[in-house]
């Protein structure tokens, strides 16, 4: 046996990496080869309501393909200013290890003197996995898009700002801004560039489809702002040419008439067989005539 | 050749056919008609109180009546394909069976197209699919098929009657009512076999057996695409039409050996019908069987490999629910007519009628697994219904109707043999007289 084992090292060596296979498996799967990925972030939705996210994910520290997603923990998410804590609502990670909250529009948060709202989401432990938190600082910036026609040019106009404590505008500047379109899978990018005194402008593309009623779904976004984090705002134009560009498909066997070419393709068939019962009929009639010939004869 | 002689000599060899009807002819008659009048009884019940009389609702809107209308006219086109073929061929050995197909054609021709009649739910509207009709819809294309293709084989029946209509009319101590006598002497139409009459009679023939073939494929093609053009599971298939014209050949064959076997029996016609014409067609029906079952394997193999959900769930209920009537259509109503056939030791009268009775009656099954399970299982269901809404069952008013519809094919049967001789004696004496030509021809050659 040994000298088998000896003779065929290649097998052996696949023998022993299987006998051991499992006990590898076994510590692959302990929590401490597991690096926790606990991301906090935050977006201001197209309806000014704010949602809150947090995904809480495992990844492993020799495969990063392998990812666990933490399911079924609670998460809770805080408005933080200075000593005073209010908690905003305390959530469960769903089974992609995700927790969301949104907040309504008519939300009141705790602000600096400077708008920042700091924001921090608290996954306080279990017994197998250490606490985790993460915090945010947004400041709540305001969007509105404007889809216009200008001197008969469609124009989108974009202003963005934040509202200090006085109620005043205070205009937003130097904001990376990309606006996009709803496509059928995703959102197609059509034009970025950076907000000065509050606003931006550009000259919207006209050639784009738009769904069966013509529609165009515009989306601006702000995207990982260090300053107001992510904020969206989207707005409907009948903008599209989806009419203009692609003909309407016709199945003329679905239509009142029928195409041509199968009346003609009919006509001549029916036309052929029913001159051929003719044809047959008249040579009938000819061997008739012919007896009458023959009892003239006699 | 005495031409006068020999037609006498075959009228006396004949016409106790036409003259006499056995006791056991006259009971076959009186229990033809009983199960016909009960046949009409139920369709009166089916007029009466609509369709919900019938196992067919909202899903399964076809039931056995499409059925044995596909089935019927089946084997009327390959009747019409067969017959035509069999005009091209020289040799007395296809007069023995000419005729009882080509009766075979038109009957079936007749009584098929009649159950599309029991399937309309309005008959009071039936006249609209005249007078407003959509040339798109393949059923419109079949009306006009079928309509033609009728006209067109009872031409043609006709054709090849007229000769022995002219020797009955000119028999004078033939033992038939003069009612009888008086509609030779018109079908007849002064036919007097001349030369002349002859070569115009051959000519008009040729070119409507010419004809009847490639109907018969049209007219097929037609009714398959009445499925296959539609996107249902189980019917959308490119194949379709191929299939159904081996499928009518099938069956048609089948019905063709089951009746020479009933004919020679009953009128001893051993010396005509032989058993070289048995294994003749028995040969012919192993050929399309396995055709047949390849055409069958194509079929669900592709449905079943593609795995389209709907054909999956197609295929589920037929190895489910219809299992056995699976096993007996596509297994043994392919592979025993194939087992029998295909050893020449097992080739006997018996034996080749036994394959063909199996081979006709896989074949209604596998039109009704091809027609009922798609409409069992439609792309959108109806939700929360009653499992009878969902589920077919035949009624005894179907199954009446359907036996009344057999009936009505051997009666007819019946009465056209007793009209005309089922073996043509035309055919015989125009054999016999180009075999004497040929004689004289090699006896000058040889001079």
């Amino acid at each position: 046996m040994e000298r088998n084992l000896l003779k065929y090292p290649f097998i052996t060596s696949i023998v022993i990496v299987l006998f051991f296979s499992n006990a590898t498996f076994a510590q692959e799967n302990d929590v401490t080869n597991y690096r926790m990925g606990f991301n906090f972030s935050t977006t201001k939705q197209f309806d000014n309501s704010r949602l809150l996210e947090v995904s809480f994910i495992a990844t492993n520290k020799k495969n990063r393909k392998d990812k666990v997603p933490v399911f079924n923990t609670e998460v809770k998410f805080y408005n933080v200013l200075n000593e005073e804590e209010l908690l905003l609502g305390t959530v469960n990670t769903s089974k992609e290890g995700i927790a969301q909250l949104i907040l309504p529009e008519n939300q009141n948060y705790l602000t600096d003197d400077e708008g920042n709202i700091n924001l921090i989401a608290l996954f306080e432990g279990s017994d197998t996995l250490e606490a985790e938190t993460a915090e945010i600082r947004v400041k709540d910036l305001h969007l509105e898009l404007n889809l216009t026609e200008i001197d008969s040019v469609k124009t989108a106009l974009v202003s963005a700002f934040t509202i200090d404590k006085l109620g005043e505008k205070i205009p937003a500047e130097d904001v990376e801004i990309s606006f996009y379109i709803q496509a059928m899978l995703s959102k197609m990018i059509i034009e970025e560039g950076s907000i000065s005194d509050g606003a931006y402008e550009f000259k919207f593309p006209t050639d784009i489809p738009g769904d069966v009623n013509d529609d165009l779904f515009v989306f601006a976004m702000v995207v990982d702002n260090d300053e107001y984090g992510n904020v969206t705002q989207s707005e409907t134009a009948k903008w599209g040419i989806f009419h203009k560009h692609i003909m309407k498909e016709e199945n003329s066997l679905w239509s009142a008439v029928a195409p041509l070419w199968m009346y003609t393709v009919l006509t001549i068939m029916l036309v052929g067989v029913w001159a051929n019962y003719v044809y047959t009929i008249i040579n009938l009639i000819k061997i008739k005539k012919e007896e009458d010939e023959i009892k003239l004869k006699i | 050749m005495d031409i006068n002689k020999r037609k006498r000599e075959l009228v006396n060899e004949f016409s106790p056919m036409l003259e006499k009807t056995s006791i056991v002819s006259k009971l076959w008659i009186v229990a033809l008609i009983a199960i016909i009048l009960v046949g009409l009884y139920a369709f009166y019940l089916q007029l009466m109180n609509g369709h919900k009389i019938t196992g067919m609702r909202d899903n399964v809107v076809w039931g056995i009546y499409i059925i044995n209308f596909i089935f019927f006219v089946g084997i009327s086109y390959s009747g019409a394909f067969i017959t035509g073929v069999l005009h091209f061929f020289k040799g007395s050995w296809k007069h023995a069976i000419a005729r009882i197909v080509k009766i075979i054609t038109v009957l079936s021709l007749i009584i098929g197209p009649l159950f599309i009649l029991l399937c309309i739910g309005r008959l009071d509207r039936l006249h609209y699919l005249f007078m407003y009709p959509r040339i798109q819809s393949p059923i419109t294309w079949d009306i006009i098929a079928i309509m033609t293709d009728l006209i067109g084989c009872f031409i043609y029946l006709y054709l090849t009657f007229i000769p022995d209509f002219a020797i009955l009319r000119d028999t004078e101590n033939l033992k038939v009512p003069n009612w009888q006598k008086k509609v030779y002497k018109v079908l007849a139409i002064g036919y007097q076999d001349t030369a002349s009459q002859r070569e115009r009679l051959q000519k008009i023939t040729e070119i409507m057996s010419v004809m009847i073939i490639a109907m018969a494929i049209v007219a097929y093609t037609v009714l398959a695409w009445i499925f296959s053009l539609t996107l249902q599971p189980g019917w959308n298939s490119t194949i379709f039409a191929p299939y159904f014209i081996i499928a009518g050949l099938y069956s048609g064959v089948g019905v063709i050996i089951i009746s020479m076997y009933l004919i020679r029996k009953t009128f001893k016609l051993e010396k005509y019908i032989r058993k070289i014409h048995f294994i003749g067609a028995g040969i012919v029906l192993l050929v399309i069987s396995i055709l047949f079952g390849y055409f069958t394997f194509s079929e669900y193999f592709a449905k079943w490999f593609s795995h389209k959900t709907n054909d999956v769930e197609l295929l589920d209920t037929l190895f489910s629910r219809y299992f056995w009537e699976f096993i007996l259509a596509n297994y043994i109503g392919v592979l025993v007519p194939i087992a029998i056939l295909f050893f020449k030791k097992l080739r006997t009268i018996r034996s080749i009628t036994f394959a063909a009775v199996i081979a006709v009656l896989g074949l209604w099954l596998n039109r009704y697994l091809i027609v009922i399970p798609t409409l069992e299982t439609p792309y959108i269901p109806i939700q929360d219904t009653r499992p009878e809404f969902v589920f077919y069952t035949a009624t005894w008013i179907e199954y009446a109707l359907s036996f009344a519809g057999i009936a009505a094919f051997i009666l007819f049967f019946k009465l056209i043999m007793k009209f005309v001789p089922i073996i043509p004696m035309s055919g015989i004496i125009d054999q016999e007289r180009c075999e004497e030509k040929r004689k004289k021809g090699t006896t000058e050659q040889v001079q």
